[in-house]
């Protein structure tokens, strides 16, 4: 890319070049012959020739030459300035425009390829469709009207041939190869800038459009990778419950069928051999519930895997507040604590329990939760302003619960009542105290 | 202040600078005035001291306007002023104001050398158009614009050698003569055999004015070659040349005294009347001028030749210009002192036809012709003479109107229908200018 532009900019100079030589040639021409007219005593025919009063000598080259200065100048500075806002590079390009018509207007239309140069610079930095299309057509109409003399100015001006008929043939021929080859010169400096200039962009665009087109194919490609690893681990997870399932429960169960049916043809022979059989039955089978249990705990919950416990507390109490419509006053520990997998795994199901119970049998519609610790013992306390228990059965709830507590080393505690209790109920809580182990207990233990 | 506003402050002093550069180069504050002026006379008359009158009043003008300087340079002939002037044009160096010969003011006003005067003769107070000889005024109008001033104009005369005419008993024709009388002392005097002749360089141009006609209409759009005057004139100008019988007469054997006409110009005749100048010319014969005579539909007009002042176009002082061209053009002072020191007549009717100025021809032409220019002839000859209508492209017009009748005068051919090729043609080149 930047090679082009350092192409593009040393056209711009060349023709900047080219351009400066043609007006000085042209210059040259008109005031050299007006002396060497004079001084030949050509004064009075010529003046019939033209019957025009020609400008000052000195005007034509002065004004052209200066306002060619500072036409270059300008595109020359604004390159620098680095102006942002349109109106500034707006005004930027009417003033150029301005300074071309004038160094044209100062050559009497005779030459007019700097509307060339100045359209070749000013493409390049109107960056701006309309704009572009709007100099454009301003500076090929200029260019086009001077040089092909589509319309005929009011004609006060002496013509350049006029000057170079003042010349012998040879040396006019000479001359008019010398215009002519800076003449075209320019034009096809300019055409090679075009060209440059437009086949640099179609480049460009071809190269960003590549650029988006293979993005676009990365994209695709990573969707499609998630949604496969996604269904790689359904599989997997489905083919481990399904070994777990088959290891420990089918084990077991084939274990208990076949006994149960030993037992049940031993009872009326042997009863006593039977209820041996039957204790067997009872010893496997419990056998196989720890089976389970160990297998269920591999399982831990979702939500715990993904977050601390911290926050998989909060989002369980927010999902549940919001699934059953309970007010839950939630105290979360006062400094976030690490715990090991299996502790956290208990408080998580307790809690979760809890609040269950107290919906579903004690129809509560406020909860307390809180968390406490103390000398490495956490205290889960649920109190709620449900019905509480007439008659208290331990489900498999809180006997689960238990269970995991003993599993830690920790006590449950539950019954009817507590602080806040709803007329007609007296409402139920739950506590559960867990000695938490130092870390590298928990890693040795596992 | 931020760099960037530097850079547009250093810019903006730039162009300053830059504009500054070119107003200082255009604009020039100037304290003198110049002028372009000729020696010796245009009239190709000797004259004494050529710029005595432009060095009176530009005393004058200086007076008038402290401060201000008039400058000209001196020592450019008549004959190269009009090249001299076209350099000083080429090279941007013309004098602010300059006398324009009568040849050069359509090319001047054509390329736009000079300034119109309209607009500063209707807004000056103290000009009155009226003052001058209308044909004076217009010589110095291209379709309908003034351009220049009159400074002093001459009218074609009729030269007569006196000796030739009292040789063969003829009396001097007067001031009203017709081509009748004209062609009639012609008839008499000619012949061949003894080398006299009736009239040398008489042009059907010159009848042509003199019988009422002009070549080209007013506004210059068409040529009316084939028009009743300009035939006439021509036939008369092919009866004059039929006298001869076929031979050419020559400008030699007017100065030998062999041919009793010959057209010239007034200031010739002021030039060469008066003592120390009559032995020089035509010593060999007395001679005498009077009008040009009447043709049929016309009177004894004859054309007039009218120096003209015109400003530079490119002037920065046109109001200057404007002053000093009125006091050379419309100042009776000044104009009077033409008669001392030039040959024309003043285009001025009030110093033209002033008793002093009259009295004072009189007295430098001794003889008894002189009684010819009294103020009522003077006043006829510069209010009916011919100013001829000029406009874009006159010059070669003409040219090509006289080449057309130059050749059916030498092939002897009726008039009319072989000029009415050549007048289709130059219509056709007046329509395209």
């Amino acid at each position: 890319m930047m090679t082009k532009q350092k192409h593009l900019h040393d056209l711009t100079l060349i023709m900047t070049v080219c351009n400066l030589a043609i007006i000085i040639f042209y210059c040259l021409i008109r005031t050299v012959t007006t002396y060497r007219i004079c001084s030949s005593f050509g004064a009075y025919d010529f003046l019939s020739t033209v019957e025009t009063m020609p400008q000052r000598p000195w005007v034509i080259p002065l004004q052209a030459l200066s306002l060619y200065l500072m036409l270059f100048l300008l595109s020359y500075l604004k390159f620098r300035w680095d102006v942002r806002s349109l109106w500034g590079r707006l005004c930027i390009c009417m003033a150029e425009l301005l300074l071309c018509i004038g160094v044209i207007a100062c050559l009497d239309f005779y030459y007019s390829g700097v509307a060339l140069l100045v359209l070749a610079d000013l493409i390049y930095y109107i960056q701006r469709n309309r704009l572009r299309v709007f100099f454009m057509a301003v500076l090929i109409i200029l260019f086009a009207f001077a040089q092909f003399e589509i319309v005929s100015l009011p004609d006060h001006s002496v013509a350049f041939g006029s000057y170079l008929s003042y010349y012998t043939p040879f040396v006019r021929s000479l001359f008019t190869s010398i215009e002519s080859v800076l003449v075209s010169g320019n034009i096809l400096l300019f055409v090679l800038y075009m060209i440059l200039l437009f086949t640099g962009e179609q480049a460009e665009n071809d190269r960003i459009r590549k650029l988006n087109q293979q993005l676009n194919d990365a994209n695709t490609q990573l969707k499609d990778y998630a949604v496969e690893l996604e269904r790689m681990t359904e599989i997997r997870e489905r083919n481990r419950l399904a070994r777990e399932i088959h290891d420990t429960l089918g084990h077991t169960l084939t274990g208990i069928i076949m006994g149960a049916d030993a037992a049940l043809a031993l009872f009326p022979v042997a009863p006593e051999e039977a209820k041996k059989r039957v204790q067997i039955i009872a010893q496997s089978a419990r056998e196989g519930l720890t089976d389970v249990r160990r297998s269920i705990k591999a399982l831990r919950p979702d939500t715990l895997e993904k977050r601390s416990l911290g926050q998989a507390l909060e989002k369980l109490v927010a999902d549940f507040r919001l699934t059953t419509g309970v007010d839950i006053f939630y105290e979360p520990l006062a400094q976030p604590l690490t715990f090991a997998p299996d502790e956290e795994d208990a408080i998580y199901r307790i809690i979760q329990e809890s609040m269950t119970n107290a919906v579903r049998h004690g129809h509560a519609s406020q909860i307390h939760l809180s968390l406490t610790w103390l000398d490495h013992i956490l205290t889960i306390h649920i109190q709620d302003n449900g019905l509480g228990c007439v008659q208290l059965e331990e489900g498999f709830g809180l006997r689960h619960m238990k269970e995991r507590l003993r599993l830690l080393g920790g006590t449950l505690s539950y019954g009817n009542g507590g602080p806040e209790v709803r007329p007609g109920g007296n409402g139920f809580f739950v506590t559960a105290k867990i000695p938490v182990r130092e870390k590298k207990e928990v890693c040795a233990n596992d | 202040m931020s760099r960037v506003a530097h850079r547009w402050l250093a810019a903006l002093v730039a162009v300053l600078i830059l504009g500054g550069i070119g107003v200082a180069v255009t604009y020039r504050p100037r304290s003198t005035l110049t002028i372009g002026v000729y020696s010796g006379s245009y009239w190709g008359t000797p004259t004494g001291d050529c710029y005595q009158v432009l060095d009176d009043a530009i005393a004058r003008f200086e007076s008038e306007h402290p401060g201000i300087q008039v400058e000209y340079v001196s020592g450019i002939s008549t004959d190269s002023y009009s090249e001299w002037l076209a350099q000083q044009i080429l090279k941007g160096t013309e004098p602010d104001v300059f006398f324009v010969l009568p040849e050069d003011f359509n090319l001047l006003v054509s390329s736009g050398a000079l300034a119109q005067l309209d607009a500063r003769m209707d807004a000056d107070p103290t000009f009155d158009p009226e003052a001058y000889y209308a044909p004076s005024l217009s010589s110095g109008v291209l379709e309908g614009r003034q351009y220049a001033l009159p400074y002093e104009s001459v009218p074609t005369m009729m030269f007569v050698n006196k000796t030739l005419l009292e040789a063969h008993d003829i009396q001097m024709p007067d001031n009203d003569w017709t081509w009748d009388d004209f062609y009639s002392i012609c008839t008499q005097i000619t012949d061949v055999d003894q080398h006299q002749f009736g009239v040398y360089g008489y042009t059907w141009l010159d009848a042509l004015y003199s019988n009422g006609g002009t070549l080209f209409s007013q506004d210059g759009s068409s040529c009316l070659l084939t028009s009743e005057p300009v035939q006439s004139s021509i036939r008369f100008v092919q009866q004059l040349h039929e006298l001869n019988e076929g031979y050419q007469v020559t400008s030699r054997d007017f100065d030998l005294g062999n041919v009793a006409f010959r057209p010239f110009l007034f200031s010739e005749y002021r030039a060469y009347q008066p003592y120390p100048w009559r032995v020089k010319k035509y010593s060999s014969f007395e001679w005498e001028c009077v009008c040009m005579p009447a043709g049929a539909q016309g009177g004894n007009i004859s054309e007039l030749q009218t120096m003209l002042l015109g400003i530079s176009s490119r002037s920065p002082n046109p109001q200057l210009a404007w002053d000093l061209i009125k006091l050379l053009s419309y100042d009776e002072s000044i104009q009077r002192e033409l008669y001392s020191y030039s040959h024309g007549i003043s285009p001025l009717r009030a110093v033209a036809e002033d008793d002093e100025i009259l009295s004072q021809l009189h007295k430098d032409i001794p003889g008894d012709g002189s009684g010819s220019f009294s103020r009522e002839v003077i006043g006829d000859i510069m209010n009916h003479a011919l100013t001829v209508p000029k406009f874009d492209g006159y010059d070669q017009a003409l040219t090509m109107a006289q080449t057309a009748v130059a050749k059916v005068m030498n092939s002897g051919e009726s008039a009319v229908s072989p000029l009415l090729e050549p007048q289709r043609e130059i219509n056709l080149f007046l329509s395209k200018n």
